[in-house]
């Protein structure tokens, strides 16, 4: 096995710092960790990193991601494929930069490949060169880490970043709004809805939609970015999906923006399923809610509000969460208050009766809701939010005699 | 960019449930080879169906004409569920007491929905193996809900077999290797002769 290239680069990267060290020593060290021990090639040169700026007294060289993954950390990987806690190198396009949040960044943004787009932050302490939108670099020894759930590349003192030739045009390819994942993402979408703005530094805010679904979407203020007019339809090139309470949200101050003279019919997250009942939720049934003004949150069987504490002046509400499964897929349903008292034909003052005087009280409720409802077909129409249905109309489903004439005709046709 | 290796590996956090297939008795009888999908204790077990599709979790809808308290240290309940194909057996143990009460509150004869996991054993070495439903939930439902549930697992089985013959997914072409014997077209006319029974 050859060590030079990393003992290479490990001696660049303490020559930075005014120290010589002999690439041979240094490679002496890599192959005692390697061959000797069987240590990953990215681990052991993380280790004799470490190790060496120790011995220099230059603090925190390497990163302490114990764990560095197997794989190789120098071959150029697809930006797409990269996953956290990877030592990765990669070669991508700066497309964006955004302001660093904290002195010990020094510049954050965007870099992509036809792959895709990942997020990215140079610490101050990497002493990394100074990047520009619009340039490639090939970046060597990164580590991707997972903040929030958002995979993004750090780039550290034991990262090489170096520009290249390649001057490519780079097409980002767009995706449907609901298969957008936090990250990076380019949609074609429409502004359905502007927002009055809460935050001073807050430019605009609003809703975009395609015809798969909707999302909301912010601008900050910053030099040069302008609003999107409601009822126009834009390209929108890497913009930064984030998550919060399990809802997307797309920022586009990193974004490219481009009107686009199209239409689109938007989708907004309307679902309709047919299928059966397979899971009553515990929570169903008849439920207690906090009475403070605008909380109206489920309270727990002592009253309790996560928020406001003991309620004892709860209002009742009626809800059922289940299951609800075609065979191919099963979707996590909500049905609220006048939805239940449709399908049980249980009243919400029918329910509170039984709540109050029944021995098993809001068990009571459960059960017999569960007895009318579960293993029963069903088609269910709402709104489809994060994987959750919430539910507008659901209803029993009929017995049609034409689809079973139908059937008996697929079935008896010739095989 | 819609697949990729970091989508995958983030969606692993957020929960998928297995869906609930629907198949008849006599197809589901027919299974013989299980497995495990990765090496997480926790990881799903599937039956894999002669038309070639997997499942973890069934749907039926059928007639319980039999229940049979078991045990008495460890209480089960075994019971018969009979379709217009053929009989499930379904069983619920103290593991399942939510599942096991459920079960032990139905008397036979009744329509049932049973929704469970399948499994095979067999009773020691020299016996054929046996396809028998562990029960997640079990509820009475009325012959409306039967009639409708034989004509969803009557398409759900005609598109398995017209998937069965073109498809190249590695599921089908391990039913083909594991049951080379059995010609899906046979669930074709099982599936024919569940519909006749429906009375109009």
């Amino acid at each position: 096995m050859d060590f030079s290239e990393t003992a290479e680069r490990i001696s660049r990267k303490f020559q930075k710092s005014g120290h010589t060290i002999d690439p041979k020593k240094i490679e002496g060290k890599l192959r005692r960790l390697i061959e000797e021990f069987g240590v990953q090639p990215s681990e052991a040169e993380r280790s004799v990193t470490n190790d060496l700026a120790k011995e220099f007294n230059i603090p925190q060289m390497g990163t302490t991601g114990g764990t560095g993954k197997s794989g190789s950390a120098t071959d150029p990987k697809n930006i797409a494929d990269v996953s956290p806690e990877e030592w990765v190198t990669i070669e991508g396009k700066v497309v964006a930069l955004s302001s660093p949040g904290s002195p010990a960044i020094a510049q954050s943004g965007i870099i992509a490949d036809e792959s895709g787009g990942i997020r990215f932050v140079a610490w101050a302490k990497s002493n990394a060169p100074v990047m520009t939108v619009g340039s490639w670099y090939k970046i060597e020894s990164a580590v991707v880490d997972d903040f929030k759930g958002i995979a993004s590349l750090k780039i550290h003192s034991g990262t090489t970043v170096k520009e290249c030739e390649t001057d490519g045009a780079l097409v980002p390819s767009t995706v449907p709004v609901v298969n957008l994942h936090p990250g990076v993402g380019s949609v074609r979408a429409k502004v359905i809805q502007e927002w009055d703005t809460t935050h001073e530094r807050m430019l605009q805010s609003g809703i975009l939609g395609d015809e798969t679904g909707t999302i909301k979407f912010v601008i900050w203020k910053e030099p040069g970015k302008e609003k999107l007019e409601v009822g126009s339809v834009y390209n929108i090139f890497y913009a930064m999906v984030d998550e919060f309470n399990g809802r997307h949200s797309l920022n586009l101050n990193t974004a490219t923006i481009m009107q686009d003279d199209g239409d689109i019919e938007v989708g907004g997250g309307n679902a309709t399923v047919r299928g059966a009942l397979v899971h009553i939720a515990p929570g169903s049934g008849i439920i207690k809610r906090c009475p403070v003004d605008g909380c109206n949150r489920a309270l727990s069987r002592q009253n309790y509000c996560p928020v406001h504490e003991i309620q004892p002046r709860f209002i009742y509400d009626l809800r059922i969460k289940g299951w609800l499964d075609d065979g191919e897929k099963t979707h996590n349903i909500l049905l609220q208050r006048d939805v239940v008292e449709s399908l049980t034909g249980i009243t919400l003052d029918a329910a509170k009766e039984i709540a109050e005087n029944n021995p098993l009280g809001m068990d009571e409720v459960f059960l017999q809701m569960r007895d009318k409802v579960l293993g029963r077909y069903v088609t269910c129409h709402g709104r489809e939010i994060d994987n959750r249905i919430l539910v507008n109309t659901c209803e029993r489903l009929a017995f049609e005699s034409s689809e079973h004439a139908a059937l008996l005709n697929r079935a008896g046709g010739a095989p | 960019m819609s697949s990729n290796a970091r989508e995958t590996g983030r969606r692993e956090g957020a929960f998928e449930r297995e869906p609930a297939r629907r198949v008849f008795a006599s197809e589901l009888r027919e299974c013989r080879y299980d497995f495990k999908e990765g090496t997480d204790e926790k990881s799903p077990t599937f039956v894999l169906l002669p038309t070639g599709e997997r499942c973890n979790r069934i749907f039926i809808v059928g007639t319980l004409t039999e229940k049979q308290r078991q045990g008495d240290q460890n209480i089960f309940y075994r019971g018969r569920v009979v379709d217009p194909t053929g009989t499930f057996f379904i069983m619920a143990g103290s593991y399942q007491p939510e599942a096991m009460q459920q079960l032990a509150k139905v008397d036979a004869p009744a329509f049932v929905a049973v929704i469970g996991k399948p499994s095979i054993y067999r009773k020691d070495e020299a016996s054929a193996p046996m396809v028998s439903v562990r029960v997640e939930s079990i509820n009475i439902v009325d012959k409306d809900t039967r009639d409708l549930w034989v004509l969803d697992t009557a398409a759900r089985t005609l598109d398995r077999i017209e998937k069965f013959k073109t498809s190249p997914e590695p599921d089908v072409k391990k039913a083909k290797e594991i049951y080379p014997a059995i010609d899906p077209e046979v669930f074709r006319r099982m599936a024919y002769d569940a519909l006749a029974q429906i009375k109009i």
